[in-house]
């Protein structure tokens, strides 16, 4: 896994306003932390835009934990 | 190419006096829109805002960039725009930078940042002549009607 999970909280901190204390790695962006689906689209923008990748439409609903994120980053950079 | 009002009205559910975009001057694949308002004068808003010092209000600013990201909307996901879904803005972070005066032509480029089936983040600048007026980032939904 990833050792950037700091990184990772913060730019979704950054872009939702949750503070990072509050994002553990399997908190449900939708259940636990009131993430809606148009914050979600930009936290997918930030991560596209940070890392250089393409995360395409249809991986999007996978992505609902700070696991995920670091899981998917994970998987692009293999 | 470029895009007459008649063509515009075709996409946007807009319609004067809240019709913010005459023309549409650039569109590069699937990536950026270029439009243009020409500020005349006339427009209600200036009425009162100010009397005797008319400004455009900024968010209207914003109102021309929204709509044309849905301009760029169509241009990207035309299956989804042709089902005429509901739009609405959900975020907008902005700068102000220079006042839009009557007599002022208003180029507003919208670039896309994501663009899904359902919503779609953008950046925008107005310029006037090579002025940057205002810049903002926008994310809208859009929900499907059925």
């Amino acid at each position: 896994m990833t050792d950037g999970l700091d990184e990772i909280r913060q730019l979704v901190s950054d872009v939702t306003e949750v503070p990072v204390e509050k994002l553990t790695p399997d908190a449900d962006f939708f259940r636990d932390l009131n993430i809606d689906s148009l914050k979600a689209i930009e936290i997918v923008a930030a991560f596209e835009k940070k890392y250089k990748i393409v995360i395409p439409e249809d991986d999007i609903p996978n992505i609902r934990t700070i696991r995920n994120i670091m899981e998917y980053l994970d998987k692009k950079r293999e | 190419m470029d895009w007459d009002k008649e063509e515009i009205k075709r996409i946007l559910p807009h319609r004067e006096p809240f019709l913010f975009v005459d023309r549409i001057v650039s569109i590069e694949g699937n990536e950026r829109v270029i439009a243009v308002k020409d500020i005349n004068g006339d427009e209600a808003f200036f009425r009162g805002h100010f009397p005797g010092r008319p400004i455009m209000p900024g968010v209207l600013i914003v109102e021309a960039m929204a709509q044309t990201s849905l301009i760029l909307y169509h241009v990207c996901k035309p299956e989804v725009a042709k089902t005429r879904p509901e739009y609405y803005l959900g975020r907008v972070k902005a700068e102000f930078l220079h006042p839009v005066y009557p007599g002022d032509r208003l180029f507003i480029e919208v670039k896309g940042v994501k663009i899904t089936d359902n919503a779609g983040v953008v950046d925008a600048l107005a310029r006037v002549e090579d002025r940057i007026v205002a810049r903002a980032s926008l994310v809208f939904g859009v929900r499907k009607t059925s």
